[in-house]
């Protein structure tokens, strides 16, 4: 299916709703900038610029900080304050503030993003409220009053030409900051980004330097604010109190959703309604609140993307009734939008015959080198040792060791509840171990975070499937070939390196017999190919140690056969750590079996032995 | 997806010689459930009757759960379940609850913070609303009464009790709902085998005193120790048959 | 002595949080929604009585059972409207939409028909127990904050009663805990989390109309109360009702100690920033893993 992905190259996808932008935005406030609508068009694209950062940090990345109308708020109150005591114009504070606020952001965005999920949100809830008393109760900023500006955005000898000029300003920053925000969404960084937000632990098991990430989308977020409130500062010449208050913070959420927060252009569309629909209504604007509650109801009850989702949904909806040949190009552009996550269990259709071939596995893992003979005596790969995990005082897992070599297929088997998933995780390192010790190739990982074990070579998978839906299967595997994460976000502006990313991914489905599916979304495949495409994602970042966590789960008895083979190829070529619940599969598979029960190893030995052993069979039912 | 053919619904061709014309508890046609688009079972046709203890076999993953979960109203489902003649409401648990079919469901999910005996009281639920009139009734002690090993566990949270306990607990919780059948879905998953064999022997005590039961079991061998009737599900595809065939 | 009467004013307000709190996270636990519009319930509550009484001049008890009467009514159609095509309809939400967004947007919504209905204007309810504060031991009881204090007594009591020795209570219990394990039994947990969700909403209510005497209402304090609620419930993790309780008590403290220690202006800004801090210090032990949706 026509993706964003196959139109052009990342430059010339950001350069279209840039442009848009642009012409449309210059269009409108040369015709009308001096007039009412015009002024309330101006006020608009100030609110945008707020809500394009808030696509990219809430909508695309689920990082949800309610940190916007405060930065909103350092922005125009810094301008105001830098015009009126300092006499400086605002085009000329407008940088000052930026870097001013950047500087903030950095310092609160460190305490604050180490905070994940709802604890983000609930700490960063309070912003607005702490700065809405403080800025009611400092006099100098004019407490309830408000700050009144001497200056204009644009300076001009008639009213007509202030306007006009300041509106031209405005949208010119709009589409830097359009333009900024495509181009990284758009970028391999973008890639990042959208598996951040679908899940914070299989990001970080992929590479994504997530505290890093995190702590740039909050400043980009925020730094985007501060630009629309010097805008504001500048076109309306007044900051008044409210614009800092818990309600503005609401009105901007709103915007973001009822636009469409996975979409910049929705950002935008979501900015322009609400500011009209205050604007060209007066009981509108009086009873703003409860306009406000009332979209943002329906809009989440109709499509939880918003405008965007609906428009996507009509654009798919057309696209299937026009034979291929004659499908006009507008209708090939998808708004960028990445689609719903995906939980598990929810995939299309079944198979069609021959999804995925299944080839005997080419994929070229690193092989020892020629001098490093595979003698008995080579240092393992990993070793696990003494590891043990207590959760207040609950220990769930008791001095494990275990050492496995740099090839071969290991089953860890137990009874729900029995540790193994903490034992993968603490290789993984999403979860330190109390005490312990893990050593990769001999050195110490214990501490390691997992986007720095990805670099040396592990690899996993998780139960539930964790993939970006809305985009190819291509994009997805993607995801673990980037070379992006040493890079800043800001330099995404300038270069991409998601073709490579993309090359290095097309070789592994190649390679594993998936490449008649790259271009496929990933939430119209089966669940047997969601897993697949896991795999195969796991698998191209050519991976020296292999985490799978239940990749049996929820498959047929066939689709287990399938599997069986893949993985007895794969343990030829580098080492797999199994998590499984079916005995057979594992037994079938493994040349050796670890099982776990109450946090203790039991057992720890080859098929033969599993099999037969009384421990393992009072333990585990169904052998 | 499915590798062998649909098989007809097979009356049993040897019949109890000593049985009276006993009521169908359970009748079960076609029986269909999916999630999202994953089809989980595929057609399932089967009776119980009254009195039977009624095995569900067959591997992991090919619906043994999922036809359970439809027949009591888990999840919803396609097709025909009648319980003791009447039709079954589709999608409802409750409904199945009130006219005698009670699910003792896979992973006991119990309630962790509720103490032992708050579980099994709430049992009652199903027949009525007075604490006063559960705490004394008849399916209440007798729930308590069978597991005398809980008896000193009554008042611990749930949630901090043992994998056979808590199994325990499930089933007492069941049996508080005086059920005429007691449907438990994979019984000793996750025991040592001393304690799954205590659950057998609770569950053959509760057959003998007269509810049917239906036992939805991984491993075949044990569950026919207490089974007289099985059916076998194949790749979500399952129907009746005779008890002991290999 | 000033410490006593700001750990009783703090109290007051405190018992007003914890009972609030106690709502959200009872019905987190049935739901898995995030009630942040039971400030906004107060808040009705309060100005709907004082607005049938000073405005129209009814008699104060009509007014009161009137203003609850048509708070639960509300809270019922927006329940089987909104939230059950947003829970249960054919398009089921997402995570963090669900959990958060549509009680956000009920906030506002609700403070905007206030705004309609009752002008901007700070106005309370007419006071139920009328007189003089009452003095013991040098501590100075006001009596609306005895009025408070004994309404959070009662609804906590019928409340505990309610769960510890009724079936029903035990049920609705059972239905925060294992939704799947209750549906089993025959519970209806639609049902429960219908209840709750009025109950909450009335309960809000009728804090609302005892504690306005005190502070006295605009249309916008609810968004703040809300959020004071959905806080100390936060500290219980959302789904420990008692540690919620606890929690509001000691916001409510808090809150009146800094406020007369502090500052008066800036006491609220140092409370949020104190509370923000032990968010991002201890998230785990607060309970914020575990309450992570998705």
């Amino acid at each position: 299916m026509n993706t964003l992905s196959s139109l052009g190259t990342s430059r010339t996808r950001s350069l279209m709703p840039t442009g848009l932008v642009l012409v449309v935005g210059a269009i409108i406030v040369g015709v009308w900038g001096d007039q009412y609508t015009g002024s309330v068009f101006i006020l608009a694209l100030c609110y945008s610029i707020v809500t394009a950062g808030m696509a990219v940090q809430i909508g695309f990345s689920q990082q949800i900080a309610f940190s916007q109308s405060v930065f909103m708020g350092v922005g125009a109150y810094g301008v105001a304050m830098l015009n009126t005591h300092y006499n400086m114009s605002v085009l000329e504070a407008t940088p000052i503030v930026l870097v001013a606020s950047a500087v903030a952001a950095l310092i609160l965005g460190s305490v604050v993003t180490r905070a994940s999920g709802l604890a983000l949100a609930v700490a960063t809830l309070m912003l607005p409220l702490i700065a809405v008393g403080y800025v009611s109760s400092a006099g100098f900023l004019g407490g309830a009053v408000g700050a009144p500006l001497t200056g204009n955005l644009w300076p001009g000898s008639t009213p007509e030409a202030v306007a006009v000029g300041g509106g031209l300003v405005t949208v010119v920053f709009l589409a830097i900051a359009v333009f900024i925000a495509s181009r990284i969404l758009t970028s391999d960084i973008g890639l990042e980004l959208f598996v951040l937000g679908v899940d914070e632990r299989t990001a970080a098991a992929m590479g994504v330097r997530t505290p890093r990430r995190k702590l740039e989308l909050f400043v980009l977020g925020c730094v985007f604010a501060a630009l629309g409130g010097a805008a504001y500062a500048g076109t309306q010449q007044f900051v008044p109190e409210t614009l800092v208050d818990p309600t503005a913070e609401l009105a901007l959420l709103i915007m973001l959703f009822i636009g469409g927060r996975r979409s910049i252009i929705g950002a935008v569309v979501g900015a322009l309604i609400i500011q009209y629909l205050q604007g060209a209504w007066n009981w509108v604007s009086v009873n703003i609140l409860v306009v406000e509650g009332l979209l943002l109801t329906v809009v989440l009850l109709v499509d939880p993307e918003g405008l965007a989702g609906i428009v996507n949904t009509g654009l798919a909806w057309l696209r299937d009734r026009l034979p291929e040949g004659r499908i006009p190009l507008a209708l090939k552009i998808q708004p960028v939008i990445a689609g719903q996550n995906l939980s598990a269990g929810e995939t299309a259709e079944t198979a069609e015959a021959g999804e995925f071939a299944l080839q005997p596995v080419t994929v070229s893992i690193p092989v020892l080198p020629d001098g490093a003979a595979e003698t008995e005596t080579r240092t393992p790969l990993l070793a696990v040792t003494d590891v043990g995990k207590e959760y207040g005082g609950l220990s769930v897992l008791d001095d494990i060791t275990i050492t496995l070599p740099s090839r071969g297929l290991f089953g860890l088997c137990g009874p729900n509840g029995a540790g193994k998933s903490t034992l993968l995780n603490v290789i993984g390192g999403s979860v330190p171990p109390s005490h312990g010790q893990v050593t990769l190739d001999g050195a110490d990982i214990t501490r390691l975070p997992p986007h720095e074990r990805f670099y040396r070579g592990v690899s996993r998978t998780f139960q539930a499937v964790h993939l970006i839906g809305g985009r190819t299967v291509l994009d997805n595997v993607a995801v673990a070939c980037l070379s992006s994460h040493q890079a800043g976000l800001a330099t995404r502006v300038v270069r991409s390196g998601l073709a490579e990313a993309r090359e290095k991914a097309s070789q592994t489905l190649d390679d594993l017999g998936m490449g008649g599916m790259k271009n496929r979304e990933v939430s119209s495949l089966t669940l047997e190919s969601q897993r697949m495409v896991e795999l195969a994602r796991a698998l191209a970042a050519r991976p020296r140690l292999l985490l799978l966590d239940e990749p049996a789960s929820g498959l047929s008895q066939d689709q287990r056969r399938r599997l069986a083979v893949l993985l007895a190829t794969l343990g030829e070529r580098t080492c797999v750590l199994l998590v499984e619940h079916d005995l057979e599969l594992v037994a079938q598979v493994s040349e050796r079996i670890f099982v776990l029960s109450a946090g203790r190893l039991v057992f720890d030995g080859g098929p033969e032995d599993f099999r037969a052993s009384p421990v393992v069979n009072s333990l585990l039912v169904g052998l | 997806m499915t590798s062998e053919p649909p098989s007809e619904q097979t009356p049993d061709p040897d019949p109890d010689p000593g049985a009276t014309e006993a009521n169908v508890a359970l009748a079960v046609t076609g029986l269909s459930v999916s999630y999202g688009n994953v089809v989980a079972v595929h057609d399932a046709t089967f009776t119980v009757t009254e009195g039977d203890a009624c095995a569900i076999t067959g591997p992991n993953g090919n619906g043994k759960s999922s036809i359970l979960m439809g027949v009591t109203g888990m999840v919803r489902r396609r097709g025909d379940v009648e319980i003791f003649g009447a039709q079954a409401r589709n999608g409802d648990v409750r409904w199945a609850a009130r006219h005698g079919l009670t699910l003792v469901p896979e992973r006991r999910q119990l309630y962790p913070d509720l103490s032992a005996y708050d579980n099994v009281i709430l049992g009652c639920y199903a027949w009525t609303r007075s604490i006063g009139k559960a705490r004394s009734s008849g399916p209440f002690s007798r729930a308590i009464e069978l597991f005398p090993e809980l008896k000193p566990h009554l008042k611990q949270a749930a949630g901090t009790l043992s994998g056979g306990q808590q199994q325990m607990v499930a089933i007492a919780r069941g049996l508080a709902s005086d059920p005429k059948i007691l449907a438990v879905d994979e019984p000793c998953l996750g025991l040592a085998e001393s304690v799954a064999r205590r659950v057998y022997d609770v569950l053959a005590k509760i057959h003998e005193q007269g509810t049917t039961l239906i036992v939805v079991e991984e491993a075949p061998k044990r569950a026919l120790t207490l089974c007289n009737r099985r059916v076998e599900v194949r790749n979500g595809v399952a129907a009746n048959s005779r008890a002991g065939a290999a | 002595m000033k410490f006593g009467n700001l750990v009783i004013a703090g109290l007051v307000t405190g018992s007003i949080y914890a009972v609030f709190a106690v709502c959200v996270s009872v019905w987190y636990r049935v739901s898995n929604i995030l009630n942040l519009a039971v400030g906004d319930f107060a808040m009705c509550g309060a100005l709907g009585v004082d607005n049938l009484v000073r405005v129209r001049n009814w008699p104060l008890p009509l007014a009161i059972i009137t203003t609850l009467a048509v708070v639960g009514i509300f809270a019922f159609a927006y329940d089987r409207i909104v939230l059950r095509l947003a829970q249960d309809g054919p398009r089921r939400q997402e995570g963090i939409v669900i959990t958060f967004f549509f009680t956000f947007a009920l906030s506002f919504f609700i403070d905007g028909v206030a705004k309609m209905l009752f002008g901007s204007d700070v106005h309370a309810a007419p006071a139920l127990w009328n007189g003089q504060s009452l003095t013991w031991a040098s501590l100075n009881l006001p009596r609306a904050g005895l009025l408070v204090l004994g309404c959070a007594l009662i609804v906590g009591g019928a409340f505990w009663f309610y769960i510890r020795f009724t079936l029903g209570g035990k049920a609705m219990e059972a239905s925060g805990e294992n939704s799947l394990g209750a549906r089993i039994v025959g519970i209806d947990t639609r049902r429960y989390r219908m209840l709750i969700f009025i109950g909450t909403a009335v309960i809000a209510a009728i804090f609302g109309i005892v504690e306005s005497p005190i502070t006295g209402y605009t249309y916008l304090s609810g968004a703040t109360i809300s959020l004071t609620g959905f806080l100390a419930a936060a500290y219980g993790g959302f789904r420990k009702p008692g540690r919620a309780l606890l929690a509001g008590l000691f916001i409510g403290i808090l809150e009146a100690l800094l406020g007369g220690y502090v500052s008066a202006e800036y006491g609220d800004t140092v409370m949020y920033a104190i509370l923000a801090a032990l968010v991002l210090i201890m998230p785990r032990q607060l309970g914020f893993e575990s309450a992570v949706g998705g």
